[in-house]
C-alpha cells in the first residue's frame, strides 16, 4: 500500500510529507543524537535523500562572556565548551595568550610536560565516552560500564591535581596553578597498568564484535577530497587516510620530542573511525608513559612574576606578595596588542583560537575553531544515499559535542 | 566585572593587526571585499584546499568596522604545512561580502555564523539564515555594541503576592513573613475560586463525580484557610 493510498494524520515528528518522500524531525531530544542536535532528514523509503542538521539549541554565547573577562578568567569558561576534554581548550586558549605575550619559551619544562600528559589523558577520557556511548548507539551496553570505568580514573586524577573532576582550570597562563600533589605519579603507574589489559576487554568486546561491524562497515564513508573540502580534522580526516595531526604538523609543548604516530585508515567509513579512535587512545596512552618516565623537576609556573601569582605561602608574611596577589586576581595584566591563531589537536580535530587583544586586561575577541562545527557539518553529505536507521551510526563516529558546536 | 547592560570600557579604535609582535603562526594577507573572492580562488588554486575556519571581529569605532577572518591550511602531510590568514575589512551599516561557500563547502555554516552573530551578510550564500540565535532574534549578539546580558526586555510581571514589597507591606511588626505570605496567598486562592465557581456552577449539574473531587480539595483548601484566619500559623508540614 503506497503512502498516497492512505494519509495518516502527521504527528509531530513529521513535518511534511509528499507522494514519496517524507521529511521527518530526528531530535532535537533524540537520545542518539548525544546532546541537542536536531536533524531534519528527508527520506524515501528507508533512503536518506537529504539531511539538514539544526543547531544552535545549545549556545550559551561563551565567546561573548570571554570578551567580557580577563585574560587570566576566561580560560574557565573556554573550557566548558569541549566539555569531554576541556583540557584541550583550555590548552590552545593559554598557548595562544602565551605567544602574545612573549611567554612561550619561558615555559618551565616540567608544566609542558604536564600539560601534555593532561592533555593526553582528558584525550583518552574523551575517547572513552565516544566508545561507551556509541557502543550503546548500536545496543552493545555493556562496552558503555567498561568505558566509563576508565574514565572515571581519568577524572579522578583530575580531581587530585586541579580539584574538580570535570573542569579543573589547572592549566593557567605561564604553567600551571599548582605543583602536581605527592602521589599524583603513582596514581599514574596504577592507570597505566590497567589501561592495557582494559582496551584488551574492550577490543575483544566490540572491535571484533558482528553486529557492531555490519553496523559501521561500508556507512558514512567520507573521502579524502570530501573531507578536506568540508574542513573535517581529527580521526575523522586520518580514517579518510589523510595523516593530519596538529601535534606532528604544527608541533607544540615539547610534542616534537615525544615518539608517537599517526594512526590512519583508508577506507574512511564508520568503522575506520572507529579503529583510529582505539589507536589514538593507545598512542596517547604511549605519550603518557614516556612523559611519566622523563618528568623533568622544576618549577611549574614562569619565573616572571608579572604573569604568575605569588605563591601562596608567601602571602601571609609578605605585604608585596599580598598586593602582588590582591592586583593579579583584581586587575589581572595587560596583554600586548596583537592577533594570534592557536591550535591544538583535540580529541575531535583541530581545536584552534583566534584571539585579538587590544593592549587591554580583556580579550577583544576570542574566537573558536570548533572542530565538532565542521565535522558534524558533513553530515549533509556523508547521510545522503544512507539508510536512515544509520543516521545513528553516522552522528555517533562523527563524535559531535554540542558544548563545542553551538558554544 | 563591568556593568551587564553597557558595552566593555577601554574599547579603543587600535587595529591589533597593524601593530602585533612578531608571532609566527601564520601568514597574513589583508584585503578588501572587491578583491576578496579572487584572492580567495587564487589561494585554493595555489593548494590551500581546507578552509579551517571563518570568523567575524568587531572593531566598533574603526573603519572599516568589522574584519572577516579566513584561516586557510595547505600541505596537511607535507614537512611544512602552511597556513595563511586572510583578513576582509568590511564596513557599512549593512555590511556584505561575497560568499566562498561554493569554493570550500565548509564555510556553508561558519558564513552563517558571521551572519547571525555579527550581522555581516554574504551574498550568493544558498542558505543564508541564523544558525545559533533563534530565527526571530533582533540584533546581532556579538557585535561590540551588543550588550552582555541582551537587550532590556520588558519582564514578565509577577502575581502581586509574590513580590517582596508586597509582603513587606502586609508583615506585622514583628516580621512574621511567612504567615503575612500565607494570608496574601489564602486571600488570593478565594479571589480565584470565586471566579471558578460561579463558572464551574452550570458543569456540576451534567457531571457530578468531577464536581465532587472538585469540593473536595477546595474543603482542603478550606482547612488551610480557616487555620490561617484563626492563628495565622502554618501547618506543621509546611512549615519546614
Amino acid at each position: 500500500m503506497s503512502v498516497t493510498e492512505r494519509p495518516l494524520p502527521l504527528s509531530m515528528d513529521i513535518v511534511e510529507r509528499s507522494d514519496t518522500n517524507m521529511v521527518l524531525s530526528m531530535g532535537p531530544q533524540h537520545p542518539s543524537t548525544h546532546g541537542v542536535l536536531q536533524v531534519i532528514v528527508e527520506i524515501d523509503g528507508e533512503t536518506v535523500v537529504k539531511a539538514d542538521p539544526e543547531i544552535g539549541y545549545l549556545h550559551t554565547g561563551i565567546e561573548k562572556s570571554a570578551e567580557n573577562l580577563f585574560w587570566t578568567q576566561a580560560s574557565t569558561v573556554v573550557e566548558r565548551m569541549d566539555y569531554l576534554s576541556p583540557l584541550s581548550n583550555a590548552m590552545a586558549y593559554i598557548l595562544g595568550v602565551e605567544k602574545l605575550l612573549g611567554v612561550t619559551d619561558q615555559i618551565p619544562q616540567r608544566a609542558q610536560q604536564l600539560r601534555v600528559m593532561l592533555c593526553e589523558l582528558s584525550r583518552i577520557a574523551s575517547h572513552c565516552v565516544w566508545l561507551g556511548t556509541g557502543g550503546i548507539d548500536l545496543g552493545a551496553i555493556s562496552g558503555f560500564f567498561y568505558c566509563f570505568d576508565l574514565r572515571e580514573r581519568i577524572l579522578d586524577l583530575n580531581e587530585f591535581s586541579g580539584g574538580a573532576r570535570m573542569h579543573p582550570n589547572y592549566l593557567r597562563i605561564g604553567g600551571l596553578r599548582d605543583d602536581i600533589p605527592a602521589g599524583f605519579l603513582e596514581k599514574v603507574d596504577e592507570l597505566i597498568a590497567m589501561y592495557y589489559p582494559r582496551m584488551r576487554e574492550l577490543r575483544a568486546l566490540l572491535q571484533k564484535n558482528p553486529i557492531l561491524q555490519d553496523r559501521m562497515i561500508d556507512v558514512g564513508i567520507l573521502g579524502a577530497d570530501d573531507a578536506i573540502a568540508w574542513g573535517v580534522t581529527g580521526p575523522s580526516l586520518r580514517a579518510a587516510g589523510v595523516a593530519y595531526d596538529v601535534r606532528k604538523a604544527f608541533p607544540y609543548s615539547g610534542y616534537e620530542q615525544l615518539d608517537f604516530e599517526i594512526p590512519t585508515r583508508t577506507e574512511g567509513d564508520a568503522y575506520a573511525r572507529f579503529l583510529v579512535r582505539l589507536d589514538e587512545m593507545d598512542q596517547s596512552m604511549r605519550i603518557i608513559e614516556q612523559l611519566r618516565a622523563n618528568l623533568a623537576g622544576g618549577p611549574v609556573m614562569v619565573a616572571d612574576t608579572k604573569y604568575a601569582p605569588p605563591p601562596k605561602e608567601t602571602i601571609a608574611v609578605s605585604m608585596e606578595a599580598l598586593i602582588h596577589h590582591f592586583k593579579y586576581v583584581s586587575e589581572s595584566f595587560r596583554v600586548p596588542p596583537g592577533d594570534v591563531y592557536s591550535p591544538v589537536e583535540g580529541p575531535r580535530g583541530e581545536t584552534g583560537y583566534y584571539l585579538v587583544s587590544n593592549g587591554d586586561n580583556r580579550p577583544w575577541r576570542v574566537r573558536t575553531r570548533p572542530a565538532s562545527l565542521y565535522n558534524l557539518q558533513v553530515l549533509k553529505k556523508i547521510a545522503v544515499g544512507e539508510f536512515i536507521a544509520d543516521m545513528v551510526v553516522m552522528i555517533g563516529s562523527l563524535d559531535p559535542v554540542f558544548g563545542e558546536v553551538d558554544r | 566585572m563591568p556593568s551587564s547592560q553597557t558595552p566593555p570600557a577601554g574599547s579603543t579604535a587600535v587595529d591589533p593587526t597593524a601593530v602585533r609582535p612578531p608571532i609566527d603562526d601564520a601568514r597574513i594577507v589583508r584585503t578588501t571585499p572587491d578583491a576578496l573572492r579572487a584572492e580567495l580562488l587564487a589561494l585554493k588554486n595555489d593548494g590551500f584546499a581546507m578552509l579551517l575556519d571563518v570568523g567575524g571581529v568587531d572593531y566598533l569605532e574603526r573603519t572599516p568596522r568589522f574584519d572577516v577572518v579566513y584561516h586557510l591550511l595547505r600541505g596537511m602531510t607535507a614537512a611544512r604545512p602552511e597556513r595563511v590568514r586572510v583578513l576582509c575589512g568590511v564596513d557599512g551599516p549593512e555590511p556584505v561580502l561575497p560568499t566562498v561557500s561554493d569554493l570550500w563547502p565548509s564555510a556553508n555554516w561558519a558564513e552563517r555564523e558571521v551572519y547571525d552573530l555579527f550581522g555581516v551578510r554574504f551574498s550568493g550564500h544558498p542558505d543564508l539564515r541564523r544558525i545559533q540565535m533563534p530565527d526571530d532574534w533582533a540584533g546581532y549578539p556579538l557585535r561590540k555594541d551588543y550588550p552582555l546580558r541582551g537587550p532590556a526586555l520588558e519582564r514578565t510581571p509577577r502575581p502581586s503576592f509574590a513580590l517582596k514589597s508586597n509582603v513587606a507591606a502586609g508583615t506585622p511588626v514583628f516580621g512574621k513573613t511567612a504567615a503575612a505570605l500565607q494570608r496574601q496567598i489564602v486571600a488570593a486562592r478565594a479571589a480565584a475560586a470565586d471566579g471558578a465557581e460561579s463558572l464551574a456552577a452550570g458543569q456540576s449539574a451534567s457531571e457530578p463525580g468531577a464536581a465532587k473531587t472538585a469540593g473536595g480539595a477546595s474543603t482542603t483548601e478550606l482547612a488551610h484557610e480557616q487555620n490561617a484566619a484563626r492563628g495565622g500559623q502554618l501547618p506543621k508540614d509546611g512549615a519546614k
